[in-house]
């Protein structure tokens, strides 16, 4: 078994509960062990440091102290708190003057961070320490037939000098998951760009004609479910769907799972269990073509 | 070693619509995928037009879709290009309109450099001896210049003076593929290099006042699409962020992006979360609620605003 600090994020704490739920799930059948990190706080959303960036420093120098202590990596399940957190990890390794000026705040909550701690979310956590073969022994349920676009987002593969998980101009380890489950992964042009979700209070009809750019072009190539790996680009893509549809004028209807969820269905969870009862788009269709695999 | 470049063509005085053409050349050792072009040029084709000048990634005139993504053609080699895509697929950047092949039309990108103010404003009145006089005998001329380390030391801003104006982050960017009135990242990058000059004469903060309205830097998606893809290494985005914060600090703070952040802060400061539907409202303000309220009232249905908050 290999246990990790989870840090959840804010938003799987709230309105995205079923990716919380769902990555549970997955971690029970893979025998990954989370811990709980009650104490953790929020990374600052990715737009901290546009308030002060030493409060970037410590409230996520605080978080990797934490893990730290109990001799833990940390694993992520939303894009943005993965950059973030190794942007802080990166600058306090790299950076005395940082390093120092955060253990300065740390050491008046009994606190210290030294540089030990690695970042990984579950996609590349489930390629790197479980193995996508493992993976595939564990799966019950095939995904054989289903068009599935992976929606990689931004924080997961940019700024490459941060986030090294994969190759930022090609890369695959979405889809090779998918393949591993039995999926079909739909190649699309807008898999690896943004979905707006950072501006989406400040200038929505900039953000939701991202997102709607990028469900249409995946529904035009087949998709029958939209994955992403990040709860930020899932409010975009599914709460606001029916937003972003009217802001570019065409017609949207494409189901958006969070990629736990795609995983769970895989190693025999249900819409129930699941939490698709909690999405926008239903997500029905989608589990009544993977039930015909059964069949 | 034979590979294939696959061009966008397109000359809207001949063509009802784009299309692809491909062409099959020699490579050399260390060609370029600018080599390649030219040789398609002179030896096979040509009509095949595109910009290019220096072919030492100092102009910024070659810059277009290779395989997908936005680089100087003069300074992407060929040979790791057909490696991991199998062939050399050129397309004329995005965001521009195209003039043909894979040049485009620049004037949107410049204006919203022109925009910025892309130069020192005024003179500073502590330093008299940079204002213009005729010389005295024995005078030398002291020029207002610092050198590159002098700047980097007064501004930490190390990277932004070496733009190239070459158009990669402007393609690149998700904020203009939304919003095409967008300042884009280019021009952000000038506006955080003035704002940090120390002989910039901006007594009443402008810059960022006129960077704060609508379509300026509060729009940034946060993609990080112009630090990765910029040809000389400069991150727009850090520069952006840092006079998000100048901003804040300045009390600068009218634009809804602004508010953004405070009511972020303020969250975590109170109960070390992100509370989703306070910062919304901090954001938008009344009108914002309201014109989200059929989306808020569908999640809300769907269990996704917690009882406690809605």
């Amino acid at each position: 078994m290999i246990s990790y600090a989870y840090y959840p994020g804010c938003v799987a704490q709230e309105s995205g509960k079923e990716l919380d739920n769902a990555t549970k799930f997955v971690a029970k059948k893979l025998d990954i062990d989370l811990i709980p990190m009650p104490e953790a706080s929020c990374c600052g959303g990715g737009v901290i440091d546009g308030f002060d960036k030493n409060l970037k420093l410590f409230i996520n120098g605080r978080t990797l102290a934490l893990a730290e202590k109990e001799g833990l990596d940390i694993l992520t399940i939303c894009n943005t708190c993965t950059l973030t957190l190794s942007e802080v990890n990166e600058e306090l390794i790299n950076n005395r003057e940082s390093l120092d000026k955060t253990n300065e705040y740390l050491a008046q909550i009994g606190l210290k961070y030294s540089g030990k701690v690695k970042i990984k979310h579950l996609l590349y956590a489930i390629r790197d320490d479980i193995g996508f073969d493992n993976l595939k022994k564990k799966a019950v349920k095939s995904l054989k037939g289903i068009n599935i676009a992976p929606f990689y987002g931004c924080h997961i593969l940019r700024p490459s000098s941060v986030v090294k998980f994969d190759d930022v101009e090609n890369p695959q380890g979405f889809e090779e998951l998918i393949k591993a489950l039995g999926g079909e992964p739909v190649s699309y042009v807008r898999r690896t760009k943004c979905c707006g979700f950072q501006t989406i209070l400040v200038n929505e009809a900039t953000s939701t004609s991202l997102a709607g750019n990028a469900i249409f072009e995946a529904q035009e190539k087949g998709a029958d479910v939209m994955v992403t790996p990040c709860p930020l680009c899932h409010l975009s893509l599914d709460t606001y769907q029916t937003v972003a549809a009217r802001s570019i004028n065409k017609k949207l209807s494409l189901p958006i799972a969070h990629l736990p969820q795609l995983i769970g269905i895989a190693l025999g969870g249900d819409y129930a269990s699941m939490g698709f009862s909690r999405h926008n788009v239903s997500l029905r269709p989608v589990m009544a073509k993977i039930r015909q695999n059964e069949i | 070693m034979e590979f294939k470049v696959r061009a966008y063509r397109f000359n809207p005085e001949i063509d009802d619509k784009p299309y692809y053409k491909e062409y099959a050349v020699q490579d050399f050792p260390g060609m370029t995928v600018l080599n390649a072009l030219m040789k398609i040029k002179s030896e096979i084709d040509g009509t095949l037009s595109f910009r290019r000048s220096c072919r030492s990634a100092i102009c910024g005139s070659c810059a277009m879709k290779i395989n997908g993504i936005s680089k100087l053609a003069c300074k992407t080699q060929v040979n790791p290009e057909i490696t991991k895509f199998g062939i050399i697929n050129v397309e004329p950047l995005a965001n521009m309109p195209v003039v043909r092949d894979l040049i485009v039309e620049q004037e949107s990108f410049f204006d919203k450099i022109k925009e910025v103010r892309p130069y020192l404003l005024g003179q500073r009145d502590d330093e008299e001896h940079y204002k213009f006089h005729a010389l005295k005998e024995g005078e030398k001329i002291i020029q207002p210049v610092y050198y590159k380390s002098e700047f980097q030391n007064l501004t930490g801003n190390n990277d932004t003076p070496n733009c190239i104006l070459c158009e990669c982050c402007y393609s690149e960017c998700g904020g203009v593929v939304g919003n095409k009135n967008y300042l884009g990242p280019a021009a952000l990058a000038k506006l955080y290099r003035y704002s940090e000059d120390p002989r910039d004469n901006d007594r009443n903060g402008s810059r960022l006042v006129n960077g704060s309205k609508p379509d300026g830097m509060w729009d940034c998606v946060h993609c990080q699409a112009c630090e990765e893809f910029c040809p000389k290494g400069i991150s727009p985005v850090k520069g952006i962020v840092k006079m998000h914060e100048k901003a804040i600090k300045n009390s600068i703070n009218f634009s809804s992006g602004a508010k953004h952040i405070i009511s972020i802060a303020k969250s975590i400061g109170e109960t070390g979360r992100l509370d989703e539907v306070k910062v919304a409202f901090d954001t938008g303000g009344i009108t914002g609620l309201i014109n989200d309220l059929p989306m808020a009232f569908g999640a809300g249905l769907k269990g996704k605003i917690p009882p406690h908050q809605a």
